[in-house]
């Protein structure tokens, strides 16, 4: 819904109506303000786009709309989409997604014949348990039209916050390191390198090395670390301990669900911290009274550094005004607790470091203190290889930053001084010359430009077919026309058709993503190759529980008669260290005698997460002052719920939260949104008087996501928020 | 009574926190009806009616209300001249103390309310500004003690204030007021002009009343007025302020007279609001059917 | 001075109910809480095919109502269209809210009585009568962005350009451009004839 979400990036959308007559189609159970503007609409029942798509994909093939030579030179495992595709007839399809034959044909027709197209989407499709698998038939999609790699083809997932894209990237994740190296010993020894330290002292800060490849907890997931052990709680794995403390840092603690178990999960801790700008709502839900610690962080405003955007580019962000009273930084809290824990020295080395032209860093002599964000941000370019952030030094970003005005609106390409660069250097950006990727797997542009293949991640073959790409699909101005795998000491000479020099061998690193004097990209790039290699997309994840997308209902599934064709994963043990059920809870029982209301969730324009900055301003406040549930009047009179009167709603979890009806056609008469904005209520119950004197925002109210059920996607553990059941009732 | 002031500022205060805020009828949800319904084919285009009559019409009538009633007895003052009665005789006490002190409060709302509302229809004349804004709150202030005596009065005199064939005949002569000639009149106590301002005072001050408070208070809810008017927030507010402004006309108009019968053409009748006695000689000829009656009573 | 004539011009096909641009000017201002100069409006939501989104404030009319009837003739028209007036000499007796066509003029409750205070609308921020930029004038009239040179901060900061303010000509420029684009089709902002009476 980017014109709730992302009203600016919309504007690009409507731009492309009014200029290209670019048709705009609008996927979502609710008539939402990006669907008022849109030529078509389908109004598909929350997680069904599976389904939806498969349909599309059926009516592709049978009419020979696919693009057959891309499939055949760039995609792996196509048939088996293909076989599945062929289930879903439209008549299947309407069932399962309540959208009607007509329109998805209709919808189909206008997009497969509009090349190319491109695929919006943000947590529509990723807050489910398959939210996986939808997030990998889009793309899926896009590859049987060909439309992936094209100017204004491709995928474009609306990421949330302003740096969501930066801070995946710099690796706040349980199971990667930064730049999604992997959680293996090789990473490890890479990082120790990069950061100054031995590998042994890393090592000697877990229980044993064996923790160093396991996945941490999820945020969506803490407190099951914390409540393990209590009766009708999940298993962990966690080397025999609960875990003791929390510090929550820059996350509004209501946009998790199962609210009432994070409320639990906070009275159970020893000890919580918040380091946050705000008066962090986990201190008003708590019951606790005492080892709760608030510090105060400063905003953006008060601090500087890079941050990514949703197309991979980044900004520099001045800072604006120092740190106001107490508050600090978040760096310098981090710091402070670097300090007190013992290995400050650690943490910053190498931002006292610099890195010598073999590829080796050393002190940087006389060097007193690091100037905090450049040495950061240089030591990222340095190391982050795995995305191309090579070309990431804080010289060239503050450059773009101060002439973005410099760039052409539409493509981003440099004028003037700027000529021959990509506004924001979208990463991959290879070396300091590199201009930028604007649009990634394009192949119709030199790597030098910005072209690139699909990466060689998996390995050459797979049963047989090989996994690298086709003859004639290599970026221009390549020197291996077809697919070829990722650069390494070993291939470079063969793949670059010369024999390099002693003193050339002796810069190279064993492969591209660990030669940190940058020797193997700089030749892979003259040569007119992709660091990365040249390989096939995988439609096929051999490794995932689905290895093709498959349609599962939810596990509160509003059709119980599609729970058996379509049934959810087994549970699943130790995921992220928590036993996470999936069938036991889908299986329990017939859950819509009881919850026979469709419940999704969402945001509102007014506001952003937990909400606690905007409920902060009293112009915000005006307009959205207290929170709500969208309902169409048809259901709410069914009710006896007036327009503008209090109502309840329970969910399967034995949850219950109290909130103003408010009558919509925006939603179907079987089903019920809710903003999950607000908080500082509990199942009625006002929290707010916790607040420190002079803390409390405008506006307080009920969360979303108290009612927010059990379910957690297969391979992210991102809460299923968007599919729920429940129960209404007049207050 | 402490009672009411509560509920009053009650009223107000409610009227400030729902000012302008999401339930507000005009700038909130609602806006979009007041300005969708504003000038369309089949509404009764109040907006712009009040424009053209407020712009170009207003100020002139009253002004010329200003001017031309007090000519009009001005004029009768100088032809007809004063009718004089000996204030020698009997008097009757026909107005106890609860009479006078109504009749008072509301005469004194009166000689604020109207002067003030002058002041605001020729805003621009006094330049805007503290004295336009104090004689509009003046004009606000000095409803409440009108409105408070205002249906006592309807009450009291509500017996003697209903109209009967007498009162044609009253009428064709206009009650004699047009010749010098003293001649006896067959009203009760009040005579045909006296009742018609009763009822002007009485509904037309009602009608006053409300749409002022309506003006006042402007950012209300009351369903019931939107269901029975099926106006939209806003034009009820444009109705009100021609209704207010056309009921003016009329209510200063015999405002005017009624103060010249009681002060100029009758010379001394205004002693009977201040002491409560009427003069022999005056009910005599004036209310002859009440002076009969008054007789046999041997009130004389 | 035809071609300098100020304008609003809010396109329904881009408006999207963001609300930014009613923010933008409540904070840019500090307007007291309750006041909006600029409200969106939206219209049979959640209707497919009916649903329309816009964006009002005073539109500063040619022959503003609001100036015909206000009693003690507050306001004045600038040169370039702007209707303003004169909070020091406003009484606050509601009249130009009657005469609008925009429900655009406000008024904050004043005093014990709660009587309504002078009224506030949109200055197309262009401040007041006061001294350019004096703190008085900010205090009663809200930021003068026109006399700094800046575009009012509503139009600056409507997500998808969908608001536009300017001298007659260059909004025209603007809206033919975007019809043209979308072949012919899509000129629409309410109150634009009203308010202009399509001059
Ligand atoms: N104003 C505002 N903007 C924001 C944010 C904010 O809080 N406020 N948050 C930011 C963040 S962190 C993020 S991640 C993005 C999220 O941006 P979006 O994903 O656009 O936001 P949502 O409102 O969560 O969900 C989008 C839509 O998904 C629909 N939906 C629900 N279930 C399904 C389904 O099964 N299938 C399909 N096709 N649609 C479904 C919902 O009805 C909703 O309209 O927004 C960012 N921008
Ligand atoms: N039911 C339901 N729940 C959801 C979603 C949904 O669609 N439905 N969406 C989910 C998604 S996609 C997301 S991203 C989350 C978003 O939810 P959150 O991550 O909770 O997002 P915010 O409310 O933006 O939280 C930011 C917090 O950081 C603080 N903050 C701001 N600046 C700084 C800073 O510089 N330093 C520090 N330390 N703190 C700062 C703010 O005060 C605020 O408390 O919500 C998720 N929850
Ligand atoms: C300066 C102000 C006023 C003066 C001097 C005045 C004087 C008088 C006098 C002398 C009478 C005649 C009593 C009699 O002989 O029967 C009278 C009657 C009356 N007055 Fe007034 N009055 C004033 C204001 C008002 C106001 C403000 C109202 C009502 C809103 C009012 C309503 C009446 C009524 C209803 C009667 C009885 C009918 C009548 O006599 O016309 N008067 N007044
Ligand atoms: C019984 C007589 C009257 C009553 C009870 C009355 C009452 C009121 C009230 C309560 C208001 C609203 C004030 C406010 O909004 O603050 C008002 C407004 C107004 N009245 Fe009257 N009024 C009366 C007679 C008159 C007369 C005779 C005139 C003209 C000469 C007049 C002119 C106005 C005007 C111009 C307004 C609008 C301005 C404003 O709201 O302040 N009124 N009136
Ligand atoms: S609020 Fe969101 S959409 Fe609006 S400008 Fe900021 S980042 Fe962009
Ligand atoms: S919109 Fe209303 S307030 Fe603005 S100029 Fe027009 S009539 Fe006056
Ligand atoms: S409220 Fe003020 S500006 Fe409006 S008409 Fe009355 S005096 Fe004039
Ligand atoms: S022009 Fe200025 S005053 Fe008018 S609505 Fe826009 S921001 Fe507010
Ligand atoms: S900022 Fe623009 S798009 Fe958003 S509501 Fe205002 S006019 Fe509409
Ligand atoms: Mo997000």
């Amino acid at each position: 819904n980017p014109a709730v979400n992302h009203p600016v990036g919309f504007g690009h959308i409507l731009k492309a109506k009014e200029r290209n007559n670019a048709k705009i189609i609008v996927i979502d159970p609710r008539f939402t303000k990006s669907a008022a503007k849109a030529d078509y609409f389908a109004q598909i029942r929350p997680g069904t786009d599976i389904p939806f798509v498969y349909g599309m994909l059926h009516i592709i093939f049978k009419n020979g709309w696919e693009d057959k030579k891309y499939i055949e030179d760039r995609v792996y495992g196509m048939d088996e989409i293909r076989a599945e595709a062929a289930k879903w007839t439209p008549q299947v399809v309407a069932d399962v997604t309540g959208v009607s034959a007509e329109t998805l044909m209709e919808i189909t027709t206008v997009y497969a014949k509009n090349s190319p197209g491109t695929l919006l989407w943000a947590m529509g499709l990723t807050q489910h348990t398959i939210g996986t698998g939808n997030t990998r038939i889009a793309p899926i999609l896009q590859m049987a039209l060909g439309y992936m790699g094209k100017a204004g083809g491709g995928t474009n997932i609306l990421r949330g916050h302003d740096n969501v894209q930066g801070a995946t990237d710099m690796g706040c994740l349980s199971d990667t390191l930064p730049g999604y190296y992997g959680l293996v010993e090789g990473s490890w020894k890479y990082y120790a390198r990069m950061w100054g330290v031995e590998y042994d002292y890393i090592k000697s800060q877990f229980k044993d090395a064996s923790w160093m490849g396991k996945p941490g907890f999820t945020l969506a997931r803490w407190w099951a670390g914390v409540l393990a052990g209590k009766p009708g709680e999940d298993a962990i794995e966690n080397a025999g301990t609960n875990l003791k403390a929390l510090v929550v840092m820059g996350c509004g603690i209501t946009s998790t669900s199962q609210n009432l178990k994070i409320q639990q999960g906070l009275d159970n801790l020893e000890l919580l911290v918040i380091a946050d700008p705000f008066v962090n709502e986990a201190a008003i839900l708590t019951n606790r009274k005492d080892n709760l610690f608030i510090l105060p962080s400063a905003t953006q405003f008060e601090s500087s550094g890079t941050v990514s955007a949703t197309n991979r580019s980044a900004q520099w962000r001045y800072k604006v005004v120092e740190p106001l009273y107490e508050s600090k930084a978040d760096q310098d809290i981090m710091f402070e607790l670097a300090k007190r824990l013992g290995f400050y020295e650690e943490y910053t080395r190498s931002m006292m470091m610099r890195l010598k032209s073999d590829g080796h860093l050393e002190m940087t002599p006389d060097k007193k203190t690091f100037q905090w964000p450049e040495d950061a941000t240089i030591e990222i370019s340095r190391t982050l290889r795995t995305i191309g952030m090579m070309g990431w030094t804080p010289e060239r970003i503050k450059k773009h930053t101060d002439n973005w005005h410099m760039f052409d609106e539409i493509t981003g390409a440099g004028k003037g001084d700027m000529k021959g660069e990509y506004y924001g250097l979208p990463w991959p950006c290879w070396s300091v010359k590199h201009g930028g990727t604007p649009n990634l797997y394009n192949v119709d542009v030199p790597v030098s430009e910005g072209g690139m293949g699909f990466r060689n991640n998996f390995g050459l073959e797979k049963d047989g077919v090989s996994l690298l790409s086709g003859k004639g699909s290599a970026p221009i101005g390549s020197k291996v026309d077809g697919g070829y795998p990722e650069i390494t000491k070993e291939n470079i000479e063969k793949l670059i058709g010369r024999t390099l020099s002693a003193a050339e061998k002796d810069l190279c690193g064993a492969n591209w993503k660990t030669c940190t004097s940058g020797k193997l990209v700089d030749l892979a790039l003259e040569a007119g190759l992709t660091p990365y290699g040249n390989a096939k997309a995988r439609a096929v994840v051999w490794n995932f529980p689905d290895r093709i997308p498959l349609h599962r209902e939810p596990l509160y599934s509003p059709r119980p008669d599609l729970v058996e064709k379509y049934p959810t994963y087994a549970d699943k043990a130790n995921h992220f260290r928590v036993t996470t059920k999936y069938a036991t809870i889908q299986k329990e029982k017939d859950y819509t005698k009881e919850f026979p209301i469709v419940m999704t969730t969402g945001r509102l324009v007014t506001m952003m997460g937990a909400g606690l900055e905007n409920r902060a301003s009293k112009y915000i406040c005006a307009l959205t002052p207290e929170m709500f549930c969208d309902i169409h009047p048809e259901l709410a009179q069914k009710n006896g719920i007036k327009n503008g009167h209090m109502m309840w709603v329970h969910s399967p979890a034995g949850t219950k939260i109290k909130v103003k009806a408010k009558y919509s056609y925006t939603v179907l008469p079987g089903m019920v949104f809710l903003p999950f904005h607000f908080g500082g209520f509990m199942q009625g119950v006002d929290m707010t008087g916790n607040f420190p004197a002079g803390t409390k925002p405008y506006a307080s109210g009920e969360c979303a996501n108290t009612v927010v059920s059990y379910g957690y996607d297969i391979i992210t553990q991102i809460p299923a928020s968007k599919a729920g059941l429940c129960r209404v009732e007049k207050a | 009574m402490r009672k009411y002031i509560y509920t009053l500022i009650a009223l107000l205060g409610f009227a400030t926190v729902a000012f302008g805020a999401a339930d507000s009828q005009i700038w909130g949800e609602m806006r979009i009806q007041n300005i969708l319904g504003y000038g369309q084919e089949e509404s009764l285009k109040l907006g712009a009616w009040f424009t053209f009559l407020q712009s170009k019409y207003f100020a002139w009538v009253f002004l010329g209300v200003l001017i031309g009633v007090p000519t009009v007895f001005f004029l009768h003052y100088k032809i007809v001249g004063q009718k004089v009665f000996p204030h020698s005789h009997n008097k009757h006490y026909a107005f106890n103390l609860f009479h006078r002190t109504i009749h008072q409060v509301a005469a004194v709302s009166f000689m604020v309310i109207i002067p003030t509302g002058f002041i605001i229809v020729f805003g621009d004349f006094f330049g805007g500004g503290t004295l336009v804004r104090m004689a509009k709150n003046l004009h606000g202030i000095f409803t409440i003690p009108f409105a408070i005596v205002i249906l006592p009065m309807a009450l009291m005199w509500i017996k003697e204030a209903i109209f009967n064939l007498e009162d044609i005949k009253w009428f064709m002569i206009l009650g004699g007021y047009l010749s010098k000639k003293k001649r006896i009149i067959n009203a009760t106590q009040f005579n045909a002009g006296q009742k018609m301002w009763y009822w002007v005072c009485i509904l037309g001050g009602l009608v006053m009343i409300l749409s002022g408070a309506m003006m006042f208070f402007m950012d209300f809810k009351i369903e019931m007025l939107h269901n029975l008017t099926g106006l939209s927030h806003i034009d009820m507010l444009r109705a009100s302020a021609i209704i207010h402004n056309v009921m003016g006309f009329i209510l200063v108009a015999v405002f005017f007279t009624h103060i010249y019968m009681a002060a100029v053409a009758i010379k001394g009748a205004i002693h009977s609001i201040i002491t409560g006695y009427v003069e022999e000689e005056e009910v005599k000829f004036l209310h002859n059917a009440w002076y009969k009656k008054l007789k046999e009573k041997g009130k004389f | 001075m035809e071609n300098a004539r100020m304008k609003f011009y809010c396109d329904e096909s881009r408006c999207i109910e963001c609300d930014g641009c009613s923010i933008a000017c409540a904070e840019a201002h500090e307007l007291p809480a309750g006041i909006a100069r600029r409200k969106v409006i939206t219209i049979h939501e959640g209707i497919p095919g009916k649903e329309v989104s816009t964006s009002i404030a005073c539109m500063h009319c040619t022959d503003a109502p609001c100036e015909q009837v206000c009693p003690v003739d507050c306001f004045y028209i600038r040169e370039d269209g702007v209707v303003l007036h004169d909070k020091e000499k406003c009484i606050g007796c509601g009249y130009c809210l009657y005469a609008c066509p925009f429900g655009a003029p406000q008024f904050p409750r004043e005093g014990i009585f709660g009587s309504k205070g002078a009224m506030d609308k949109c200055t197309m921020c262009a401040g007041g009568p006061l001294a350019t930029n004096s703190h008085h004038e900010f205090e009663l009239y809200g930021q003068n962005r026109i006399a700094e040179g800046k575009v009012p901060v509503c139009a600056a900061m409507c997500s998808t350009k969908a608001l536009l303010v300017g001298d007659a000509e260059s909004v025209s420029n603007v809206i033919r451009a975007r019809v043209a684009a979308r072949g012919g089709k899509g000129f629409n902002s309410y109150g634009w004839d009203k308010a202009y009476k399509n001059q």
